[in-house]
């Protein structure tokens, strides 16, 4: 009862029971999606799902704490290059997948923690942390680019340079079969699902207080005695943690990473889904990563030349009409409808 | 080897990579240093520049000539992008950034519609002379000297003349520059469009030496927001110039004996170290600051 | 060598073609037509008769296409997808181009020939010319090109169903490539992929490929050693490029090599090519030197080069950032020879770039459009009749027309578009006469053997022909063991395996 109470707290949309009945029907849409599509398109689909952890480290980073990052490929990109390091040397080991995603988060959240303490502890000015991530990121991206060859390797798993690391293992509970299609699909829901709750429980919990406190007032908070950097420190690692479990997700769906993920593209992807829902709502970002993966994946079947400037378009127009966000602004016109308040 | 060449080729080598910074960058610090707005379309505005110069001198225009143009078109670009966008966003600075990663992918698309994936380029002006055992290109002499010129022309601009005191004023207290009088949103306008300006000058400036291609942009992107960062906003001309030294300082040796990997790396590396020396950016550490 | 009488060429043309009137069978025309000429003695391979008017699958033909029509890549994508588009339009209006499963190279002709091969800079040192040769002879048999290669196929599109090409854009985003791949085998059920630039590329979408068993044709040049079973490579690839132009390079300006590589895997792999073979033709690697992929201002490497002094730079540069190099090391005076295996012939560097950037730049391609065959001319007004505005024809572009082409010659003698049954008949010693000359599609490694060609560009960028190779086969799997018509396999092997290679590294 807790919980619940805990669950529809004043830090995300759907603050009512009513909006209960909302999210319990846009879960039962997204279970009812297999039944709907043949097996290969539940994979497709299960890339959009697959982004939206990576979708609410941002939320959570910058919507709630209020520090842009445009860090969190780099540790979607070490997840999944450290996954496929740990699984891939494991191969034939019942379990070694499980094994490879603790792992795989573990080693990434400890590269952020480094980062984090540089950034935190030196307190600097807010501005700088979203541009000096970002270099991070591209210093990931230039070294492991010019990683080909037999002298970079883990093991019996290369790290395969600019062409990317392939043959990463997928997904299987113990000795059952790997996960693909369908099922694939159901474990990046259920996976999201849990992720998505946990971390709604968080951000409305006291802890969640803190951090908005942060993103309101830094010095207040300070002044109220919280020591700011540690709980700065402790969200990034948070956050790297989301983007960590996006990052596994990925290479257990695609089998397969370059160090394009980690490029300058790719470094605002998250930023953008995260501005185009509404970046202070968990549940926004959620819906905005899907839809706008799905947006850019529907545009690309169509084989124009136009789909860039049809993406460009579309974030302009968004973030120009929509104040708080796309999916925040319209669920908060239709609860107005609804119940003449919020 | 000779050691005198070797220096001079040094020197040479380290003055390029501070000019390609300085250029890089000026139009995205006064930006960043005037209205806190991250540009993500700075890339496509000096693409635009490079686009401007390439297209006119196709035509028949001396190279030299189109430079302004190139200032010009720049301004006009930044002042459209600012008058029909970015002035409804500066209660919400983080948007700026999203809207302007989306304009950027339009117009280097778009770009790419239009014009195809390549222009011809430029030919490289003035030859190059010779000492020692190296040889060293005139223009890129001009590149240094262009560069520099335009960091003490700014500096002047902001230190001597009446507009540079009311744009400093602006980006110290805005508040306090509102209640004397001066109008902010006209101020980040013109700060906008001359930004802008500059950066599609120097775009312009810089396309004989490189490639031109729609979505050639994205090379200035990041040494742009490393030497921004590196500098600090507390003062654009001695950030800008003091982060472009130190990072060459550390690149140019590095990359001259263990390869431009190593350079590249060894330029993020003291970007990160800098930063965690210096959070608030090398301008910062300004011995007699008046405040 | 190759000496022109095309005169006799054409009467043995007509007769075979003659020969063939009631024929439907493409092949069986080709082994009438061989055979009619001056003795060749060739058999049919007996899948030929295994009927090509068999029972035939109702709708079109679907041939997917996977380029990056937007994004930075795009350059390249648009490129390929307009040669997708011609090969299928001319497939479909009953055209084929020459070929089958009778080996390398046209027919032979009766000509003049010279009685000793001629040398190359006998004496001199000048390797321009050829300054030594022996006598002519009227007696003689000699290998010569057709100049007609578009023929009839006598078939409409492919086993009369029309051909439908299904292009999407992969927008230069591997996570695109990875969705559209599975749309376009499981989804649309493609009965052909021709898709993929980078080498990036290839990897996201190969295993996917593996996964289901596609007939999957990779058209781009790239640093070779792909041993698929799915997977036909139809670009040239380090064997066929690097050799022969570090042996010219060598031999005419000397020893010393500077590499100046991309830092990835295609650039290092190249490099490391160069490296173990240099010495094989008397050259040295003075300095390698590896410029990451984002690195766009070269007055660093151009000291570098200049305090090396080497005889030529070997650049292997790749995209947009690193071709920035060649305007800035002619303005800095930099005038060394170079040789390369990727600019001009993709990126059209040498119309792009003000003269004399690439001044004495040295290429081994497999095509590039100033060809001047009669073959390729034909091909580029083909081309441009169909998309006046293009700027260029690249190496690539033609791989993948050529490629269409091949997949429909394979799929009418396999009788069938069932995609084991297509395999095995690409898998027959195909040979299809391409823009460039004759391609040999060599069964056992998946690899094209092509006419190899050193191009020159000189101070006005006007592209001229040093040395011509008529067939290269690709040879270097065949060493590592690979046969894939025997032993399926789906990796890709790296120098590093090689235990030659390994003598090299450091």
């Amino acid at each position: 009862m807790n919980l619940l109470k805990l669950f529809f707290g004043p830090r995300d949309l759907g603050r009512t029971k009513t909006s209960g009945l909302v999210f319990a029907a846009f879960a039962l849409m997204l279970l009812a999606v297999p039944a709907m599509v043949s097996d290969y398109e539940a994979m497709n689909f299960a890339f959009f799902l697959v982004n939206i952890p990576l979708g609410l480290s941002v939320a959570l980073i910058w919507g709630y704490c209020g520090v842009l990052s445009f860090g969190q490929v780099a540790f979607f990109g070490l997840a999944g290059y450290f996954y496929g390091m740990v699984a891939g040397n494991m191969v034939g080991i019942p379990g070694s997948e499980i094994i490879g995603i603790l792992a795989a988060t573990g080693l990434s959240v400890f590269v952020a923690a480094i980062l984090a303490y540089f950034l935190f502890f030196a307190r600097v000015e807010n501005w700088i942390i979203p541009v000096i991530t970002l270099v991070f990121t591209l210093l990931l991206e230039t070294f492991l680019s010019q990683t080909a060859g037999y002298q970079w390797r883990v093991g019996t798993v290369l790290l395969g340079g600019y062409n990317g690391m392939t043959g990463i293992p997928s997904m299987r509970f113990f000795s059952g079969d790997p996960l693909y299609g369908y099922s694939f699909y159901y474990y990046a829901l259920g996976f999201v699902i849990l992720l998505f709750i946990g971390l709604r429980l968080f951000v409305n919990s006291k802890y969640g207080l803190v951090v908005v406190a942060m993103r309101e007032n830094l010095q207040r908070t300070e002044l109220l005695g919280y020591d700011v950097r540690v709980w700065q420190f402790g969200v990034f690692l948070l956050a790297a943690v989301l983007a960590s479990f996006s990052g596994v997700l990925y290479v257990q769906w695609g089998n397969y990473i370059t160090p394009t993920q980690l490029g300058l593209v790719a470094a605002a992807q998250p930023v953008i889904w995260a501005a185009i829902g509404g970046r202070s709502s968990l549940f926004a970002v959620s819906i905005a990563t899907i839809l706008m993966t799905w947006f850019t994946f529907a545009l690309s079947t169509q084989g124009s030349q136009l789909s860039l400037v049809f993406i460009g378009a579309a974030t302009v127009i968004a973030i120009m009409l929509f104040k708080d966000g796309v999916i925040t602004s319209i669920w908060e016109k239709i609860a107005v409808l609804f119940s003449g308040s919020r | 080897m000779d050691l005198v060449p070797l220096l001079v080729s040094l020197l040479y080598q380290g003055l390029a990579t501070a000019a390609f910074l300085i250029l890089c960058s000026i139009g995205l610090m006064i930006i960043l240093g005037m209205m806190n707005i991250i540009n993500l379309a700075h890339g496509e505005i000096m693409m635009i520049g490079a686009y401007v110069s390439t297209i006119l001198v196709s035509s028949g225009v001396p190279f030299f000539v189109t430079l302004p143009v190139c200032f010009i078109a720049g301004c006009l670009a930044g002042y459209l992008i600012e008058q029909l966008f970015i002035r409804f966003l500066y209660d919400r600075l983080m948007s700026a950034l999203v809207v302007t990663w989306g304009l950027g992918l339009i117009l280097a698309q778009g770009t790419l519609m239009i014009f195809g994936p390549f222009m011809p380029s430029i030919e490289i002006p003035f030859g190059s002379i010779q000492y020692g055992d190296f040889t060293f290109s005139v223009y890129q002499i001009f590149l240094i000297i262009v560069a520099f010129g335009a960091l003490l022309g700014l500096h002047y601009l902001l230190h001597k003349t009446p507009v540079g005191l009311k744009t400093r004023a602006t980006m110290q207290l805005p508040e306090i520059a509102r209640t004397i009088g001066i109008d902010q949103h006209r101020m980040y306008s013109l700060s906008f469009a001359f930004g802008s300006g500059l950066a599609a000058f120097a775009g312009g400036v810089l396309a004989p030496t490189t490639t031109i291609a729609p979505f050639m942009g994205t090379q200035f992107v990041a040494p742009a927001f490393i030497t921004v960062v590196v500098g600090g906003a507390h003062n654009i001309i001695t950030g800008t110039l003091y982060s472009a030294s130190a990072l060459t300082a550390v690149k140019t040796p590095v990359g001259m004996f263990l390869g431009s990997f190593a350079g590249t790396v060894g330029l993020f590396i003291a970007a990160l170290v800098l930063i965690r020396l210096c959070p608030n950016g090398l301008s910062s550490i300004k011995v007699f600051r008046t405040s | 060598m190759k000496i022109d009488e095309n005169q006799s060429v054409k009467t043995h043309d007509e007769s075979g073609e003659s020969a063939t009137q009631n024929s439907h069978s493409e092949s069986r025309r080709e082994f009438l037509k061989t055979s009619s000429v001056a003795g060749a003695v060739l058999v049919a391979p007996s899948i030929i008769t295994s009927g090509i008017a068999m029972a035939q699958d109702n709708g079109p033909v679907k041939i997917g296409h996977l380029e990056d029509l937007s994004g930075n890549l795009a350059v390249y994508g648009v490129q390929k997808d307009h040669a997708a588009q011609l090969a299928v339009a001319e497939i479909n209006a009953g055209l084929t181009l020459k070929g089958g499963p009778i080996g390398t190279g046209g027919a032979g002709v009766f000509s003049s020939a010279a009685t000793q091969p001629p040398l190359m800079g006998a004496g001199t040192g000048d390797l321009n010319y050829l300054d030594d040769g022996g006598d002519r002879s009227n007696e003689t048999v000699a290998f010569v090109e057709d100049d007609e290669i578009l023929v009839d196929s006598g078939d409409d599109g492919i086993l009369g169903r029309p051909v439908e090409l299904i292009n999407l854009d992969g927008q230069s985003n591997n996570n695109i490539w990875q969705q559209l791949t599975r749309k376009l085998i499981q989804g649309d059920k493609v009965d052909c992929l021709v898709a993929g630039f980078t080498s990036a590329e290839r990897e996201a979408i190969r295993p996917i490929v593996d996964q289901f068993n596609q007939l999957y044709i990779y058209t781009n040049q790239y640093e070779g050693g792909v041993a698929d079973a799915n997977t036909f490579c139809t670009g040239a690839i380090c064997e066929q490029q690097v050799i022969p132009v570090v042996d010219y390079m060598v031999k005419k300006f000397g020893p010393r090599i500077y590499t100046v590589a991309a830092d990835y895997n295609f650039g290092q792999l190249t490099a490391a090519w160069t490296k173990a073979t240099a010495p094989l033709v008397g050259g040295e690697i003075i300095e390698e030197e590896f410029v990451p992929l984002s690195e766009s201002n070269f007055s660093t490497t151009i000291a570098r080069i200049q305090a090396a002094k080497p005889d030529w730079v070997f650049t292997l540069l790749v995209g947009t950032n690193q071709s920035n190099y060649y305007p800035q090391a002619a303005a800095a005076g930099l005038e060394y020879p170079m040789a390369s295996t990727v600019n001009m012939a993709q990126g059209y560097e040498h119309r792009r770039f003000s003269t004399p950037s690439l001044n004495r730049m040295h290429n081994c391609i497999n095509y590039i459009e100033e060809i001047p065959t009669k073959r390729n001319r034909d091909f580029v007004k083909r081309w441009y009749k169909m998309f006046p505005d293009d700027p260029y024809i690249g190496q690539m572009a033609q791989n993948t027309y050529f490629s269409v082409h091949l997949y429909a010659k394979a799929a009418r003698l396999a009788g069938t578009t069932e995609q084991e049954a297509v395999k095995r008949a690409l898998e027959t010693g195909m040979t299809i006469e391409a823009p460039e000359g004759a391609v040999f599609m060599e069964p056992a490694t998946h690899h094209a053997g092509h006419w190899i060609r050193l191009a020159v560009a000189d101070e006005n960028h006007n592209v001229s022909f040093l040395r011509e190779w008529p067939m290269i086969t690709p040879w270097w799997l065949q060493r590592m063991g690979v046969n894939l018509v025997g032993k399926k396999e789906y990796k890709q092997y790296v120098p590093d395996e090689d235990p030659y290679f390994t003598m090299f590294s450091n």
